[in-house]
């Protein structure tokens, strides 16, 4: 019995991402790129990996305000991410709709739709932010597993 | 009877099963921290493949509506074992000699082809247009590299079997022990193009960069594995890790078997084979090359390393 805690201890040093763009301009996916990509900021070391199908995922970003020409797509990708994920909004976005706050288009914010588990708030988020948001997200997920 | 045991003990403890795994997998560990590092990054933890394989046996699996539900989950069953018995076909120089039964280069041709044949089946089973991809693109690319390496495989037979004064030898054994005898494939010019097709070829069958073409995360979303997760996505990555040790341990036996007797230092020679054969050929070539397009491989692949395997057999066979 004592084995499935530690194994668990084990898993969460895996977590992989899915990115979702939900009508985002751009600027936070960039910011989640470069977050990965550039040796600087390199999250590999924390075992993460980018993937490139949502059904490998175990942490989700997701940045954008949702418009409403993506949302059924969105809520069909979240779905097919299998449990037990988290997912991390990225950006200002989300949480209010930032800067398309008032727009028709736009279904913001995000949790109406979708469980949020960490809000990254910035307009991009700085990339320290958004590690610490994984970081965070990692700890949510070892109490999920 | 106890000819069984022995077999089924290589099969499952060493040189395949256990062993296989946990060094296939450390393999890919030491692959990415060194291509981390090359790349200026910390890296990931040594042991990150292993992390993997955990995590994804916590994870659901989920079996898309338009899937073959047997098809889809059992197929990547018959890849690992196939994969099993394949490492328990190749001799490790004074370590390891399958046994006579079985440690035939034939039989592995066969083995290392069903990988292939699983990802081809697992895609289309998954009933998703990429997999359909995946599933293409696996082919065309099995279509060209085989053909090299049943040549290659014929060339170095048809060597030792000459040079024991018979036609073609295809048992492992007998390869290396007329290898220990008269020196290396690697050093044989007769050899060269044999072995310079064989670099050509592994890659493509480990799926490695400039060949990972089926599998392209950017381009179709890890075709044929796009619709796998959990447990059973872990049980491709587990094949891909003993194929990894497979190919590159055959290379070994193939071309440059040569290692002090003795158990210890045959193994340590092994081990510095493989390290460097991994670091040279795969992690380097992965880092430095972009992905070809698949008309650009099957061309490729029809070009140079067909051309030169052609070229060893003829050698080979005239000298
Ligand atoms: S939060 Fe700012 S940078 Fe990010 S998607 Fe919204 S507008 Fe763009």
């Amino acid at each position: 019995m004592g084995l499935i805690p530690d194994f668990k201890k084990i898993a969460t040093r895996s977590p992989w991402i899915y990115r979702i763009n939900a009508g985002s301009c751009n600027g936070c996916d960039v910011e989640m790129a470069t977050t990965a990509l550039i040796p600087r900021y390199d999250i590999e070391r924390l075992g993460c990996q980018y993937c490139g199908s949502p059904k490998h995922a175990d942490i989700v970003l997701i940045s954008g305000p949702l418009t409403v020409r993506v949302k059924d797509a969105v809520l069909r990708m979240y779905e097919e991410i299998p449990d037990p994920k988290v997912t991390v909004a990225v950006g200002v976005c989300p949480i209010s709709g930032g800067i398309f706050r008032e727009s028709y288009a736009v279904l913001a914010p995000i949790d109406q739709y979708i469980p949020i588990d960490v809000n990254v708030p910035g307009c991009p988020p700085r990339p320290q932010a958004i590690i610490a948001g994984v970081a965070k997200a990692i700890e949510i997920w070892r109490e999920r597993l | 009877m106890s000819n069984q045991i022995a077999i089924l003990l290589a099969v499952l403890l060493f040189p395949g099963g256990v062993f296989a795994l946990v060094f296939g997998l450390a393999m890919k560990g030491v692959d990415r921290r060194v291509a981390a590092r090359l790349q200026s990054r910390v890296g990931p933890p040594l042991l990150q493949p292993f992390f993997d394989i955990v995590k994804l046996g916590f994870k659901r699996t989920m079996v898309p509506a338009a899937a073959n539900e047997t098809v889809f989950l059992y197929t990547p069953l018959v890849g690992v074992v196939s994969m099993l018995i394949a490492a328990a076909l190749v001799p490790i120089t004074s370590v390891y000699a399958p046994d006579a039964a079985i440690g035939n280069l034939l039989v592995l041709l066969y083995l290392l082809m069903i990988p292939g044949i699983v990802l081809m089946i697992a895609g289309s089973a998954s009933g998703s247009p990429y997999g359909a991809i995946g599933f293409s693109r696996e082919m065309a690319l099995m279509i060209a590299y085989e053909g090299p390496l049943v040549l290659i495989a014929a060339a170095v037979a048809i060597r030792t079997g000459l040079g024991l004064g018979g036609w073609a030898t295809f048992s492992l054994n007998d390869i290396i022990a007329y290898q220990q005898a008269h020196g290396s494939f690697l050093f044989d010019p007769v050899m060269w193009p044999a072995v310079a097709a064989f670099c050509f070829f592994y890659p493509a069958n480990l799926g490695i960069v400039p060949f990972d073409i089926p599998e392209a995360e950017t381009e179709v979303l890890e075709g044929p594995l796009l619709e796998y997760s959990g447990p059973v996505l872990a049980l491709f990555k587990i094949m891909s890790a003993l194929k990894k040790v497979v190919v590159l341990s055959l290379g070994i036996a193939l071309f440059f078997p040569a290692a002090p007797a003795g158990i210890v230092g045959g193994f340590l020679v092994w081990l510095i084979k493989m390290a460097v054969l991994m670091l040279v050929g795969i992690t380097a070539v992965r880092l430095s090359m972009g992905r070809m397009r698949i008309d650009q491989a099957f061309v490729f692949f029809l070009k140079w390393p067909l051309l030169l395997a052609v070229a060893s057999l003829a050698v080979v066979v005239v000298v």
